[in-house]
């Protein structure tokens, strides 16, 4: 909603406030998960599935060394299963379905052991840092044994996370923010993916595959995630020797596949040397696909993504689509909460910090394993 | 006995497009004071504009379509969606009906295995139902359409997601439709240009000779300009005000299905940018925010304009970070002008026509 008349937009911030009340409302008593509260007027599914990262993009170097800076000295082994809460996205986001999957599957382990896992989302992605700080304050005043949260926007969640160190609450950071984000608030580890690190990876997998003009679809352009996609990418190529187009689409054709389609078609018939085109999350790929055939430009240009759904795996085994890069969400999810149910438990941690849960590059290699695990809602 | 008294009430507004019985004289004048001008020129304006900065590949058959496609799709929805502005009602709840439509149907056939027609039809149907849900809420409650149909986009949203996870445990589904449903919906003509073009088409027609040619046109004119006057004439204001909202849900189920088709496969939280998009597309076509005045051609010069400005960028070679800058510019600009337009349609005195002198 940013390029209405005046009037529009005031009407746009009444939606907003009213978006901005109903997520209050969900706040104030938490329940398992806000199904119920609605997808709003710009829906940023990826800008939350990844959230805005930590300008600190640390690179995806683990560091083996045992931990021993940020380790919260107090809360591990006390022998009994903690009620977990953990913050994450909305649900109807195809990527944070899968990382709330992994939460409750390891969260069976921690109910037949006398706790609990409890996921709170916030309503929209309007106001992704207070809101995502509220719930945090929220998991704090519910007396948890151990909390997990994304530190999507540091300036905003910080104060919220180093009041749960302090009440020497465990805390895992995943999903966004990094290591180094994780160990400024004092968290016990940083469990997630690097964008970049993911980007990178694409960018080389696509130079050494023989591709000369990768063209990257940013539907959100500004959102650091999207950013640390193009860039990986871009690095990746242009390391190679390869050449980098990016394509920021506007927020009224966000959502819409045939604006996306029809926006990627003209970039690649302005451009004739692009022969590959970069999505940075699932929703945009059969808009790709259609771009191409309308086109008419089969056989010179091919596609990939981020991120993945049964439509893309599809493609991937078909044919269409060269790979999609799983930073597997349900990863994320399942290894932050096992890991605070054995370190509250019998003070178990993991010597490699960070937990990278990706890139994983699916080709048609690997294709069917991970078609099996979507259909579960896994992968 | 209402039908003669409207039409000159509305062609005094200036909203009428063709009036049979007036002599077929050019006048630039009359011409100047029709309340599309504004907007046609517009439209005229900005293709003009891409044309020349777009180079050949923007006139060329693969970029008329880029633009083409991108307008029929918001066209099906800003005519009804027009409609109900003109009888001074909103409807915001068109990108969770959009979204709705195209799981629906996307589960019904893709996921559950049923023919495509019984697909669609659950789509077009679970459209109509958001709709009736609006109009009887809107009638009955009277609370303003703007919070209650904000409040079904909400709603639906989360209803859409809930059952999506439900039923088929992921938040998109994938479909793949048969051959007479592919082509009916979903196809390239030409491998460029959507089948929703003739949809769009079909759909100018129907809503024109709604608007202006049949009595029922008089009545959304006469609900949105002067409710208490309407009712006191018997214009079943509630049984119009509900089928024009099960109108807007029909067009954005409808859209929801061709998207579902023609992309094999349907994602939860589609749909929204249309909610905003097809309000804007309405407005620059030279409807009033307040009601009662308007028309189908402006509803669609409007749509064009928007789809030319939002796709002609990429084939400008500008910097498209700036696409939504100069969009926001251009709609300014098109609505300010309309204005004026709206202004000289308004001061026109017709010279044979006395009737109607207490109106506005």
């Amino acid at each position: 909603m940013s390029f209405t008349t005046k009037r529009w937009a005031s009407l746009g911030a009444l939606a907003f406030t009213a978006a901005l009340v109903a997520g209050a409302c969900n706040s104030g008593t938490p329940s398992t998960a806000p199904v119920s509260a609605a997808a709003s007027e710009a829906p940023a599914s990826q800008a939350a599935s990844q959230g805005p990262a930590s300008a600190a993009a640390s690179g995806g170097a683990a560091s083996t060394a045992p931990s021993s800076a940020p380790t919260q000295a107090a809360g591990g082994g006390t022998g009994k299963a903690p009620n977990i809460f953990v913050v994450g996205g909305k649900a109807d986001d195809p990527f944070w379905s899968r990382v709330k999957r992994g939460a409750e599957d390891a969260g069976m382990i921690v109910k037949a052991e006398g706790g609990s896992v409890t996921w709170l989302a916030p309503a929209n992605y309007n106001n992704l840092g207070p809101d995502a700080a509220k719930l945090l304050q929220t998991a704090l005043s519910q007396n948890p044994g151990a909390v997990v949260g994304p530190d999507w926007v540091p300036d905003a969640e910080d104060a919220a996370f180093e009041a749960i160190v302090a009440a020497k609450v465990p805390l895992i950071v995943y999903n966004s923010g990094y290591l180094a984000a994780a160990q400024k608030v004092g968290a016990l580890n940083y469990v997630g993916s690097d964008d970049n690190v993911a980007g990178a990876t694409a960018g080389k997998y696509l130079a050494s595959h023989g591709f000369k003009h990768a063209l990257c679809v940013n539907d959100f352009p500004g959102a650091s995630f999207a950013e640390a996609r193009c860039g990986g990418i871009k690095q990746g190529m242009t390391s190679a020797g390869a050449q980098y187009t990016e394509l920021p689409l506007p927020s009224s054709d966000y959502g819409n596949q045939t604006a996306v389609s029809q926006a990627v078609k003209a970039a690649i018939l302005k451009d004739p040397t692009i022969d590959v085109i970069m999505t940075l999350g699932v929703s945009d790929e059969p808009a790709v696909q259609s771009a191409i055939d309308q086109a008419n430009a089969r056989s010179t240009v091919k596609a990939a993504t981020f991120d993945m759904d049964t439509t893309t795996l599809q493609d991937v085994k078909s044919g269409k689509l060269l790979f999609t890069i799983d930073q597997q969400p349900y990863m994320q999810g399942f290894l932050a909460v096992s890991m605070l149910n054995q370190y509250v438990q019998w003070g178990l941690t993991m010597p490699q910090q960070p937990v990278l849960t990706g890139p994983a590059i699916v080709d048609a290699s690997g294709v069917d394993a991970a078609l099996a695990g979507a259909a579960a809602g896994t992968r | 006995m209402t039908s003669q008294d409207e039409r000159g009430a509305r062609g005094r507004d200036g909203a009428i497009a063709v009036k049979p019985s007036a002599p077929p004289r050019f006048d630039v004048g009359g011409l100047i004071r029709r309340p599309e001008t504004g907007a046609l020129i517009g439209t005229v304006g900005v293709l003009v504009f891409f044309s020349i900065v777009g180079g050949r590949t923007f006139l060329s058959s693969a970029g008329v379509s880029s633009w083409l496609n991108v307008a029929a799709e918001l066209g099906i929805i800003a005519l009804p969606v027009g409609l109900l502005m003109i009888a001074g009602e909103l409807d915001l709840s068109v990108g969770s009906v959009l979204a709705a439509s195209s799981m629906t149907t996307s589960i019904v056939s893709g996921n559950w295995g049923m023919p495509v027609f019984v697909g669609i039809l659950s789509g077009l149907a679970l459209g109509l139902l958001v709709g009736a849900a609006n109009g009887l809420v809107v009638t009955r409650t009277r609370v303003p359409s703007f919070v209650v149909t904000l409040a079904t986009n909400f709603s639906v949203a989360g209803i859409t997601l809930a059952l999506a996870i439900a039923l088929t445990g992921s938040t998109s589904s994938s479909l793949s439709a048969g051959e007479p449903a592919k082509t009916l919906l979903g196809s390239l003509i030409g491998g460029q240009f959507e089948v929703a073009v003739i949809w769009w088409a079909l759909a100018v027609a129907v809503v024109g000779w709604l608007l202006h040619v049949s009595k029922y046109g008089n009545w959304i004119f006469a609900i949105g300009g002067d409710l208490e006057s309407a009712r006191t004439m018997g214009i079943p204001i509630n049984g119009v005000k509900i089928a024009l909202y099960m109108s807007s849900a029909l067009g954005a189920a409808l859209v929801g299905v061709i998207q579902a088709i023609l992309y094999n496969g349907a994602q939860v939280a589609a749909g929204q940018a249309f909610v905003f998009n097809s309000i804007i597309a309405v407005v620059i076509g030279g409807v009033l925010l307040t009601g009662g005045y308007g028309s189908v051609v402006g509803i669609v010069m409007g749509t064009l304009t928007f789809a030319i400005v939002n796709q002609g960028i990429y084939f400008s070679g500008w910097d498209a970070n700036l696409a939504s800058l100069i969009l926001g510019l251009m709609l300014l600009a098109a609505v300010l002008m309309n204005n004026t337009f709206r202004r000289m349609a308004l001061s026109y005195s017709p010279k044979s026509k006395p009737v109607e002198q207490g109106r506005r």
